[in-house]
């Protein structure tokens, strides 16, 4: 049947009423809680999203936000009905899924809609519909089927978006491309006041504050979410998230950070916990309880790849020595200590032991592999990475290793650089066994423009033999990924500090089947 | 002439002020709870507030959850007049735990320089419980011969430091001891000179003196961690020009004594500390003739 908005009135009462409503802005309704007065502002000015794509399922999402950087994004406290639809085509033509959803502003209205029923490894287009006001349409894409056999898999993976230090044109060229999936992997916020900055508002309050209670983390995921090119990106693709510190603090760990004691630090990991699900499209096992989020999560792409999602920032010790940059020793070796928390390795080690997949690639916040910062003999290791965490990483290479994990990947942000580097079963011995590849993907915008190769970069290179490649710009990595080979091409951006930079191809990775490391470097 | 200014209250030292209890509200309605069991204070209980840019008051928001169940709640604050408020909602998690956790943020609030004195209200809100805190509008303090033409005039500065804040030298507060209580300014570029720290005086004035106060406490002695060189400017006919220089300076408080000059604004170009890393100044004053 040929239809296009007007289905939208069809679809259930309760959606037929509101829409009515909607339609007739002079007459009030006994309908409760509404007034009859319609919003003509804009409500979908955060965009649209989906993630956590299943063989028939993905999550949409969208946030009510006439004014959002407004207390409540501009909404009055009343919950609202949402109508949401998921069609087969991009027209809205062959409509497969539709529905209601409540939302109001304990979520900061937001929508999240766990789409059951979905065919697999196909294309959706989805859209919302409040006040008779459409939203713009997202693209998404279910995962393939259990057993299935997938020919290929185009995924991009990004991290680190300090709005204030650049242009999003890493997004703006993500969206272009056509990817099945997309790998968020940390500080999608960040939390600290500033005082200047690239773009026009840098010195806005809702930029230059620091963010603590839950009013101030919502306002600035709004303030984040409002770039067009993040919501383009967002909408042609379903994203897998995972967060990092800045989603919360500075290099938290656990229940510690030096701004505050444990109980009270309790409250705004809750307060960002809370606001990070609000703007994220994840479902409701992701849904917090006051300061405890389950994050860390499996998905599978038919017998082609298996990614495990971690989250080694809920669970960690502490970091040792200080934190800070350091020479390993007793501490970061200590085998009491964990980056991922006894709960999790089980879970990723179980996981691994009952994987299928041609590619098992963890998907999180920071490099597994050894920095070495310091020139010469001497060995300084950044005490926030798993080199913080020796025992810890000793335990998950070592556990691959022992379940016979075919092609380990990892792929991580976090560092504000390109860092690709074959994973060691112990990086004190050059000469022991490769048993998986690391791509760390540089910050979409954070540190501003960069350059190909800075000091540290140089160094990094020649103090770490197993790291095959380096770059200082700004970008993210599009892979491409067969039963054969996996490709990582990194995307980057020659300059951020103004708009309309241009994004290039800087390396293409190579990592073979059977072949543990990388393989191939063309730059 | 100091004015009064509202300070922080410290976590842990809350005021009993204005507590929302349960059994005091009346129902609001049939069907949403009437009453809450986030008891709601605030400190201090009352204000007072002066047009000035720099010198906003800052009234202490608390809410404690006394139920059993962990809960998020909503705090609105609704101004009247012209008071201008840095928040008008506070949302937080909290947890409902033994003993009571309470859970603070600050609001400041500010009225434009040519508000008139007078009495003003915030109404503070949460789960349809209500509490309201009287607002008194004072006076300008004087401005005149004698008086510090920078206390609570606009600052800017070429960086701040994400622990301080921009007016926090300009707040009529130089004890150095408080330097960990946002009462002074830190530039946000490490180990990066010059930075420079500026007050805009509410009207061109003619000034003589300048009174620095960098850090000098017992933790942090100004030979190790205070100011060391800084060149000081006067703003003229929108030209920055240099009035007199300090060098290798090791004291907290520096007077600094120049030719009169007819001054929109005034600059501490801050060129070097004692160690080195960042400009601190504790209080800048600015006095004329």
């Amino acid at each position: 049947m040929p239809t296009t908005r007007r289905n939208f009135l069809t679809v259930s009462g309760a959606a037929a009423a509101l829409a009515l409503s909607g339609s007739l802005p002079e007459i009030k309704t006994a309908a409760a809680g509404w007034t009859g007065r319609v919003d003509r502002r804009d409500p979908f000015t955060l965009g649209v999203a989906s993630g956590d794509p299943l063989p028939d399922a993905v999550v949409i999402w969208t946030r009510l936000a006439p004014d959002p950087l407004a207390p409540f994004g501009g909404m009055d406290r009343r919950p609202v009905e949402v109508q949401w639809q998921v069609a087969e085509d991009e027209e809205f033509r062959r409509i497969v899924r539709s529905g209601t959803a409540r939302t109001g502003p304990e979520a900061s209205h937001s929508v999240h809609v766990d789409v059951r029923g979905l065919r697999p490894w196909r294309h959706y287009w989805y859209r919302f519909r409040v006040n008779g006001q459409l939203s713009p349409v997202g693209r998404t894409r279910t995962a393939p089927a259990y057993d299935a056999v997938v020919p290929e898999l185009s995924l991009a993976f990004a991290s680190c978006q300090a709005w204030w230090e650049g242009w999003y044109t890493a997004y703006a060229d993500m969206a272009k491309r056509d990817h099945d999936v997309v790998f968020f992997l940390g500080d999608y916020i960040y939390e600290f006041g500033i005082d200047r900055g690239i773009r026009p508002h840098s010195n806005e309050p809702y930029i230059t504050q620091q963010t603590v209670t839950l009013d101030e983390y919502r306002q600035r995921y709004a303030a984040y979410k409002l770039d067009p090119d993040l919501q383009s990106a967002h909408a042609k693709a379903p994203w897998i998230v995972t967060l990092d510190d800045h989603e919360v603090v500075d290099n938290w760990a656990d229940e510690a950070h030096p701004s505050a004691p444990p109980a009270q630090f309790r409250v705004r990991r809750a307060n960002a916990f809370r606001a990070y699900w609000e703007h994220m499209p994840l479902r409701l096992s992701s849904l917090p309880k006051g300061p405890d989020m389950q994050l860390y999560r499996r998905f599978r792409y038919g017998r082609l790849a298996e990614f495990s999602v971690l989250d080694t920032r809920q669970y960690r010790s502490d970091q040792a020595y200080g934190d800070g940059t350091k020479a390993p020793g007793p501490e970061t070796k200590d085998p009491a200590r964990t980056i991922t928390g006894d709960a999790q390795e089980k879970w990723l080690l179980d996981g691994w032991a009952a994987s299928q997949t041609r590619w098992n690639v963890l998907a999180h916040q920071t490099a597994i592999a050894r920095l070495d910062t310091k020139d010469g003999p001497e060995v300084l290791v950044p005490m926030d990475t798993w080199d913080g965490y020796e025992a810890s990483r000793n335990r998950i290479l070592g556990g691959a290793v022992q379940r016979k994990v075919r092609n380990l990947v990892s792929i991580a942000g976090d560092l504000h650089r390109s860092v690709a580097s074959d994973l060691k079963l112990d990086f004190n011995d050059p000469a022991s066994a490769t048993v998986g590849a690391e791509f760390v993907g540089t910050s979409i915008t954070s540190g501003i423009d960069g350059q190909d190769l800075d000091a540290g970069g140089a160094t990094l290179l020649r103090e770490n033999p197993h790291m095959k490649f380096g770059n200082f710009q700004r970008g993210y990595v599009s892979c491409s990924i067969t039963p054969q080979r996996w490709i990582s091409d990194y995307r980057v951006v020659d300059k951020v500090s103004v708009q309309g930079g241009t994004v290039s191809t800087r390396a293409k990775l190579l990592v073979e089947d059977g072949r543990p490391g990388i393989a191939e470097v063309q730059k | 002439m100091r004015i009064r200014r509202q300070t922080v209250v410290a976590a842990g030292t809350l005021l009993a002020a204005a507590v929302l209890g349960s059994s005091s509200m009346p129902a609001a309605t049939s069907d949403v709870a009437a009453t809450s069991d986030v008891a709601v204070s605030v400190a201090p209980e009352q204000l007072s507030v002066v047009g000035l840019p720099c010198l906003p008051s800052t009234l202490n928001l608390t809410m404690t959850n006394t139920g059993s169940q962990d809960r998020y709640a909503d705090l609105t604050l609704e101004p009247t007049g012209p008071l201008q408020l840095s928040r008008t909602l506070f949302s937080s998690w909290l947890p409902a735990v033994d003993p009571d956790q309470p859970v603070s943020a600050p609001v400041e609030i500010r009225v434009p320089r040519e508000t008139r004195p007078g009495s003003y209200q915030i109404g503070v809100e949460v789960d349809r419980s209500r509490v309201t805190v009287p607002v008194t509008v004072e006076p300008l303090p004087s401005k005149g011969p004698g008086d510090n033409l920078a206390l609570g005039e606009q600052a800017t500065a070429s960086s701040t430091h994400g622990n301080f804040t921009l007016c926090g030298a300009v707040d009529g507060d130089k004890d150095p001891e408080h330097w960990d209580t946002l009462t002074g300014w830190n530039d946000g570029t490490r180990a990066v000179f010059p930075d420079t720290y500026d007050v805009a005086l509410s009207a061109p004035a003619t000034v003589n003196r300048v009174e620095l106060y960098t850090l000098d406490s017992a933790k942090y002695p100004a030979r190790l961690n205070g100011l060391r060189d800084w060149d000081i400017q006067a703003k003229v006919g929108g030209v920055w020009q240099t009035v007199t220089q300090v060098r290798g300076n090791t004291l907290g408080h520096v007077t600094s004594t120049f030719d009169p000059v007819q001054a929109e604004a005034v600059r501490i170009l801050c060129l070097d500390g004692n160690d080195h890393t960042y400009s601190r100044i504790v209080e800048l004053e600015v006095y004329g003739t």
